[in-house]
């Protein structure tokens, strides 16, 4: 119990200590470093939403993009074609995200193993092509572009149209989703979530309703996922169709698995790590991704569980060894 | 319209004979070693890429037709032998570890081969009429390629000693292992024959579609259906279900657009997931 | 409060067919509240075929299977468990890469009715105190803090028990426990079980006659998915067409 109490204390001056460094940061760094940061904190909000489906539900699902794409599109239209404020908007491109996300989950939870990740690729397609194709709401591959609205909080309004506005407006949503997502994975239900991914028989037999929880992760992750897809679009200012193609969810596979997968902090550090590589090689190579799916392979076959996981061992290593 | 329906259906049969092959080299390696290649798409892409060097090269289709399926087949030993060996019993990190191959090959064409696409000329240039219209000879040819490819490999299958093994590894691995049966040159080799199937694909559908870095995307979702609808595992349902669905694709396309079309064949394919994960021809 | 010698499980011409295969063929079974009942017979009798009709991990063809009076013929497993059966495997069946507390906190907390996302596991004191209790009674405590792959094979029987114990079942399925133990372990773990499972109502399918003997109080041998024969372990024990089928071809 004390020992808990210690990691929860250090978790929170680590969480505090990087907070406040990423806080002064946009005094020391440029413009155009505080779009980067920013664009990370939303892939990173997208690769955690991943992990807690695939890295604590054991589910691996390539339809992320769709919920991210729906809930780029969610606020873009809603700002550009209903005109509504960006409070509301931002609020919408987490719910219809997690309606979306129902229906899809409904039927692919059904299905497990390789055909669940079939049938989500399938989804992920299916939006993708609609997005594409009914080019007068979508703007299809062109896209759309819009100017959302100052942020109200209370007595604060948070200019979105500023760089530095948008940096903390993103840095804040993401930092409680985090949290969000560290209670609940140390929640019961999370406690839930990883005996169905440990062994989904096993957690059956002692009577969890696998299929029913399952959805409620999938529900979860989508919501997140679209509320990354929100916060990017306000970001770019633009919402295009080429965000739902299913293989937009390999960016969280790759940060997930290269950083550790079911850990949060596992994907944080993979998405810093990779959008950093891809961020300095792009002036030496036109193909980044070439980098990004050696350090994928080499990953799965060298460190399956991630940095945290190389971390770890050695951590213990050297315990043993001491 | 009947000139229009004719030549849609002809499209379909040929584009249907193409898929079936890239289909059946997806659906050999997942029956056998359970692993989704998901860079099997990238391995068509490849084939009609080198296929494009090679006849720069030399000038002559026929000569890449038979040389670019073995360069590729040569990049499926390094694949299966190289990263898929250690992890052939975790289907799910095979998914992850084959997207980021995937990835590799897509991104590393893109430098050296470029960007833009290329076309490959047909070598038959003549063409024949068709109910008022001219159609290439070169594709009813390719179509005739694909139909004797799969004769060869059904008699591969059912005629040879490898086939045998083979058929005996997918119906019971362990009695295999304890007949005697090399499963590992076994596995290597189904990998190496259904990367070389893609590639050789690849090569066909050249001189009818454009070569590019991403040829291979649409094409690896295509054979996923396929092979669904057909039943993983199940070779002879593959190529009902290619030429059936290049059919329904090819004929709705003159009625509805291809994007629509293609969405029915997802929504279908879904259905087939829920209801009969075995495949339509599956007992 | 069910009477000492009220029947707990029944089932009723109860049919399993895998294609044209009959793998249960009209078994009539009676479970009595406090009986161990063993269920033997020689591989492929339909015994864990049987468990798992009774689990709902597999469907019945036909017939009727009854717990505590209501019928759970069409129920799935998650709500079987609620009704308050537990089961371990053949194969152990365990949450690999979690810790032994983990293991049985997992098993613990599922009797409750709301997963809170919003708190910490931690902080659900009654489940804490089972969990600590559960331990207690499997021996593990000493071992509560390892990763359960890292258990030896007869710990990692005992922990499935425990995992099944914590669900508080009225009726426990225990599939060969003694299954991959020498004959050592075997003993060690029967020994165990005594004290684990007193008072507690169980059908125990197993292949180890030495154990049936010692611990059952009535046996049914399936043949073919066919109950035999069903009786004490010494009425079994003389019975010829049992010594013919089973014990004379398990000893020729």
């Amino acid at each position: 119990m004390l020992l808990q109490r210690g990691k929860s204390l250090g978790f929170i001056l680590i969480f505090v200590l990087i907070l406040l460094i990423l806080i002064t940061l946009p005094f020391f760094v440029n413009l155009f470093y505080q779009t980067f940061l920013t664009e990370l904190f939303v892939w990173i909000l997208f690769a955690i939403s991943f992990d807690l489906i695939f890295g604590y539900t054991g589910l691996l699902s390539f339809g992320q993009a769709l919920f991210l794409g729906l809930g780029s599109y969610t606020v873009t239209i809603s700002i550009k074609k209903f005109g509504l404020s960006t409070e509301p908007a931002l609020l919408l491109s987490i719910i219809i995200p997690m309606i979306f996300s129902w229906f899809v989950g409904y039927f692919s939870v059904k299905l497990s193993g390789i055909h669940f990740v079939i049938i989500t690729i399938i989804f992920a397609l299916i939006g993708n092509i609609i997005g594409e194709t009914w080019t007068s709401f979508t703007g299809g591959s062109d896209g759309l572009t819009f100017s959302p609205r100052p942020f109200h909080l209370g007595l604060f309004q948070i200019n979105l149209m500023d760089i530095k506005g948008n940096y903390y407006f993103v840095l804040a949503i993401v930092a409680i989703c985090y949290l969000f997502l560290r209670r609940m994975v140390q929640s019961p239900l999370g406690k839930v979530f990883i005996s169905i991914r440990e062994n989904e028989e096993r957690a059956r037999l002692i009577g969890y309703n696998v299929q029913r929880y399952k959805l409620i992760a999938f529900i979860i992750a989508g919501g997140l996922s679209g509320l990354a897809g929100g916060l990017y679009s306000l970001t770019l200012k633009y919402a295009a169709a080429s965000y739902l193609h299913w293989s937009v969810s390999g960016h969280a596979v790759v940060y997930t698995i290269v950083g550790g997968m079911g850990t949060l902090i596992g994907p944080v550090l993979g998405a810093g790590i990779v959008m950093s590589l891809e961020h300095y090689l792009i002036n030496i190579l036109q193909a980044t991704d070439l980098v990004v799916g050696i350090v994928l392979v080499f990953m799965v076959l060298v460190a399956p569980k991630g940095l945290v996981g190389l971390i770890q061992s050695r951590f213990k290593k050297g315990k043993v060894s001491a | 319209m009947i000139s229009n329906l004719s030549v849609a259906i002809l499209n379909a049969v040929v584009w249907g004979m193409i898929m079936a092959l890239i289909a059946l080299g997806l659906n050999m390696i997942f029956g056998l070693l359970h692993i989704i290649n998901m860079a099997h798409g990238a391995l068509y892409m490849l084939g009609a890429v080198v296929a494009w060097y090679l006849i720069q090269g030399t000038g002559n289709f026929w000569i890449a037709l038979v040389i670019a399926p073995l360069c590729v087949a040569g990049v499926g030993i390094l694949m299966e032998r190289g990263l898929l060996r250690s992890i052939e019993d975790k289907p799910i990190t095979t998914i992850i570890c084959t997207f980021g191959i995937m990835l590799v090959i897509q991104q590393l064409v893109l430098m050296i081969f470029g960007g833009s696409p290329r076309r490959i000329a047909a070598p038959i240039p003549y063409r024949f009429s068709l109910f008022q219209l001219q159609y290439p000879l070169m594709r009813v040819v390719v179509a005739i390629i694909s139909i004797l490819v799969m004769a060869g490999l059904w008699f591969f299958l059912n005629k040879t000693k490898y086939g045998l093994w083979m058929r005996a590894v997918v119906q019971d691995r362990e009695m295999a292992v304890g007949l005697g049966i090399p499963v590992n040159k076994v596995y290597m080799w189904t990998f190496v024959l259904g990367s070389a199937l893609a590639a050789f694909s690849g090569v066909l559908a050249a001189p009818i579609v454009s070569v590019d870095f991403m040829m291979g995307r649409e094409v690896l979702i295509m054979a996923f259906i396929i092979v669904i609808v057909g039943g993983m595992g199940n070779l002879e349902g593959s190529v009902i279900a290619a030429i059936m669905i290049s059919m329904i694709q090819g004929i709705g396309a003159l009625f509805v657009p291809p994007a629509i079309a293609t969405v029915f064949a997802l929504a279908f394919m879904i259905i087939v997931l829920l209801f009969r994960p075995q495949g339509l021809f599956g007992e | 409060m069910p009477e000492k010698n009220e029947i707990i499980l029944e089932l009723k011409e109860v049919n399993k067919s895998f294609g044209g295969l009959l793998a249960v063929n009209r078994v009539n079974l009676s479970i009595r509240k406090g009986e161990l009942r063993a269920l033997i017979g020689p591989n492929g009798a339909g015994k864990t075929t049987l468990l798992n009709l009774v689990t709902g991990t597999l469907r019945a063809s036909s017939g009727q299977i009854f717990f505590k009076n209501k019928e759970i013929t069409h129920l799935s497993s998650h709500q079987i468990s609620h009704e308050g059966i537990a089961r371990t495997m053949q194969i152990t069946s365990l949450f690999s890469g979690l810790t032994v507390f983990e293991n049985i906190w997992t098993a613990v907390q599922s009797r409750k009715k709301f997963f809170n996302p919003f708190i910490r596991a931690l902080k659900w004191q009654d489940v804490k105190e089972k969990t600590d209790s559960m331990l207690e009674l499997t021996g593990l405590k000493d071992k509560a803090q390892l990763i359960c792959s890292e258990l030896s094979y007869g710990d990692q029987r005992i922990l499935e028990m425990g995992i099944a114990l914590s669900t508080e079942p009225d009726l426990l399925l225990l599939d060969e426990p003694t299954a991959g133990l020498n004959s050592q372990e075997s003993m060690a773990l029967v020994k165990k079980m005594r004290n684990m499972l007193s008072g507690q109502t169980i059908i125990l399918v197993e292949h180890d006659m030495g154990v049936v003997m010692e611990l059952a109080d009535n046996i049914s041998v399936l043949h073919y998915g066919a109950i035999l024969a069903e009786g004490t372990p010494d009425i079994i024990k003389e019975n010829e067409e049992v010594k013919k089928v089973y014990l004379g071809s398990e000893h020729a």
